[in-house]
């Protein structure tokens, strides 16, 4: 049996419209290891999606080859779409069925008997304190509750390979962190699990190893551990400016470190450990510096994220591996 | 890690095979297609009424002293060109609406086969085509003052008719590179078909060119069937007919099963 449950060997997608055309993907190379959960992380239009298609046998690639369990994805259709579980984005098909229809629907299409999907559906609708809502249909309800419906269809039914796309987007902090415990349950329960996400901080806690893709290159893949050692000689600084002073702000601390999205009126800035101290004196001591509270932490993996992200930006030697 | 690399992956659920499987299958897909038109079915039969309708009704007031032949010919051809409009327009508008709205990527994502698909697709059209073919049936009788051979040969070659002329419209919709574009070219397709082939009109009305391209297409013998049925009930001529368009059916099923791929964007 193969090491991976999917390998993806130097596979490319060129998209051509008329004339023009577009490189989604770029020469990736990486294997899913059987029973971990890969985040796969990076800003939209990286390739991402592109890339979850091409692994579940959706699209293929112009060039390179896709392997589901040692042999081509594209050979063995049915199995895929038997063992592996796909949500994505946004389950339009489901829009017209009734909440209860979209669960026991999916459950029996993936082969389970209609009592066995109706008590499953039920369990899922109480986790989810959705079980009011099984006589209604999709279309009427809120946006964070159909994308709870959407991750129930891909839980149900036990597949061994989940493969969830933005999976806690639209959701509460309350659902998100439901998701994330079930994701991490099916996950014990011996589930191979790829994730792909925006949100950093959340699936930090999760995966086991993370895959950054920007501009369809995949930038870096290793364990988070190994990745937070690229930036564990830097201090997180994360500064509250006045309203409208955030570019005042950065211009003053930008030669102390690098700047990363921060948001309005907050700035990330990741710094050397040997210029954390003087840089702390600094704040303290300009008054007239339109800073109104700081803190420094350790960095995250959205630190990471960001770092390799802006590497690639300058062209620095990257990472790549299989695996 | 959670899960040990070495552990093996929970085991999905055997997927059943045979008969029963199919069933359940197809069951559902056509409950999932039913729920898009089950708060509008009402709209889709009138619609699908009204073109055959006004059609009768027209050649109602604008023939005068028209022969029972005459009669018979203006009905099957309408009743056939509602089944057209639905197998061939309908069918192929609805997969490629479902290619461009993503469906395909929620139902690749599942052990489900294409064939039992576009069942569905074909059941739920049939949803609406029934009640209008039905409509168009006793409307035409009374409106014209005639009465047809309504015979249990009549759903039989009404949908082998269907499954004649289907093909085309599935390959067009999974084919499908926008949405708008398969909308032009299934009507196109559509009205050139039924106007290469004796639906409105008896083929030795049609120029000689237009007669011999008439012999390759279903449309032709399904206009046939259609109109012998109603006239003598089951002859040798409609099972001859139905053999054809059994043919077609078989071979557009063997298409599609071939050549289209709904997994797979290339």
């Amino acid at each position: 049996m193969s090491h991976y449950v999917f390998e993806a060997q130097e596979i490319s997608q060129l998209y051509k419209k008329g004339k023009t055309s577009k490189l989604a993907n770029d020469n990736i190379s990486l294997g899913i290891e059987r029973g971990e959960i890969l985040g796969v992380l990076g800003p939209n239009g990286a390739g991402k999606s592109t890339l979850i298609k091409q692994l579940v046998g959706q699209l293929k690639p112009t060039s390179g080859r896709v392997l589901y369990e040692g042999g081509e994805v594209y050979a063995q259709s049915r199995r895929v779409a038997s063992e592996v579980a796909y949500f994505s984005q946004d389950p339009h098909v489901l829009s017209d069925l009734l909440v209860m229809e979209a669960l026991v629907f999916t459950a029996r299409l993936r082969g389970m008997d209609a009592r066995s999907a109706k008590r499953e559906a039920e369990a899922l609708l109480g986790l989810f304190e959705m079980s009011e809502l099984a006589g209604k249909k999709l279309s009427r309800i809120s946006g964070g509750q159909k994308r709870m419906v959407g991750i129930g269809t891909a839980l149900i039914g036990h597949s061994p390979v989940l493969i969830l796309d933005e999976p806690t987007n639209e959701l509460d902090p309350k659902k998100r962190r439901l998701v994330w415990n079930l994701i991490e349950e099916h996950n014990r329960q011996g589930a191979t699990i790829l994730l792909v996400t925006h949100n950093v901080l959340e699936a930090e806690q999760v995966v086991d190893r993370v895959a950054v893709i920007n501009h369809g290159k995949l930038l870096a893949m290793d364990a988070v551990a190994k990745l937070k050692q690229r930036v564990d000689q830097r201090l997180r600084f994360e500064i509250g400016t006045a309203m409208g002073q955030r570019e005042a702000a950065e211009r003053e601390l930008a030669a102390w470190g690098i700047v990363q999205e921060g948001g309005e009126n907050r700035i990330r800035l990741l710094v050397e450990k040997h210029r954390a101290a003087a840089l702390l004196e600094m704040i303290i001591a300009r008054t007239d510096l339109p800073i109104e509270e700081y803190s420094v932490l350790p960095p995250s993996l959205e630190d990471v994220y960001f770092h390799i992200d802006r590497e690639a930006e300058k062209g620095e030697v990257v990472h790549e591996r299989v695996g | 890690m959670r899960g040990s690399v070495n552990s093996a992956p929970q085991a999905a659920i055997a997927v059943p095979t045979g008969w029963g499987r199919w069933w359940t299958e197809l069951s559902i897909l056509v409950r999932i297609q039913f729920a898009t038109i089950r708060n509008s079915w009402v709209w889709i039969i009138v619609m699908a009424t009204l073109i055959p309708m006004t059609t009768i009704i027209f050649m109602r007031f604008f023939i005068t002293d028209p022969s029972y032949e005459n009669i018979v010919q203006i009905l099957a051809g309408n009743l056939l060109f509602g089944i057209i409009v639905m197998g061939l327009n309908g069918l192929g508008q609805e997969i490629s609406f479902q290619k461009h709205q993503e469906h395909f990527t929620f139902y690749a994502s599942l052990p489900i086969s294409k064939i039992n698909f576009v069942l569905a697709n074909m059941i739920r059209g049939l949803m609406s085509t029934v009640p209008s073919f039905v409509i168009l049936l006793f409307l035409g009788q009374w409106m014209f003052d005639v009465r047809l051979h309504v015979t249990p040969a009549l759903p039989l070659v009404a949908l082998l008719c269907l499954t004649s002329v289907v093909g085309v419209g599935i390959i067009l919709g999974f084919w499908s590179p926008s949405h708008q574009l398969t909308n032009i070219l299934c009507q196109a397709l559509m009205m050139l078909i039924t106007f290469l082939s004796p639906v409105m009109v008896t083929a030795d009305q049609l120029p000689t060119v237009v007669q011999w391209i008439s012999y390759a297409l279903p449309t032709t013998y399904a206009a046939d069937a259609m109109r012998q049925v109603l006239l003598h009930g089951w002859t040798t001529g409609v099972m001859l007919d139905c053999l054809v368009m059994l043919a077609f059916s078989v071979l557009s099923l063997f298409i599609v099963g071939k050549l289209v791929s709904w997994r797979v964007n290339r």
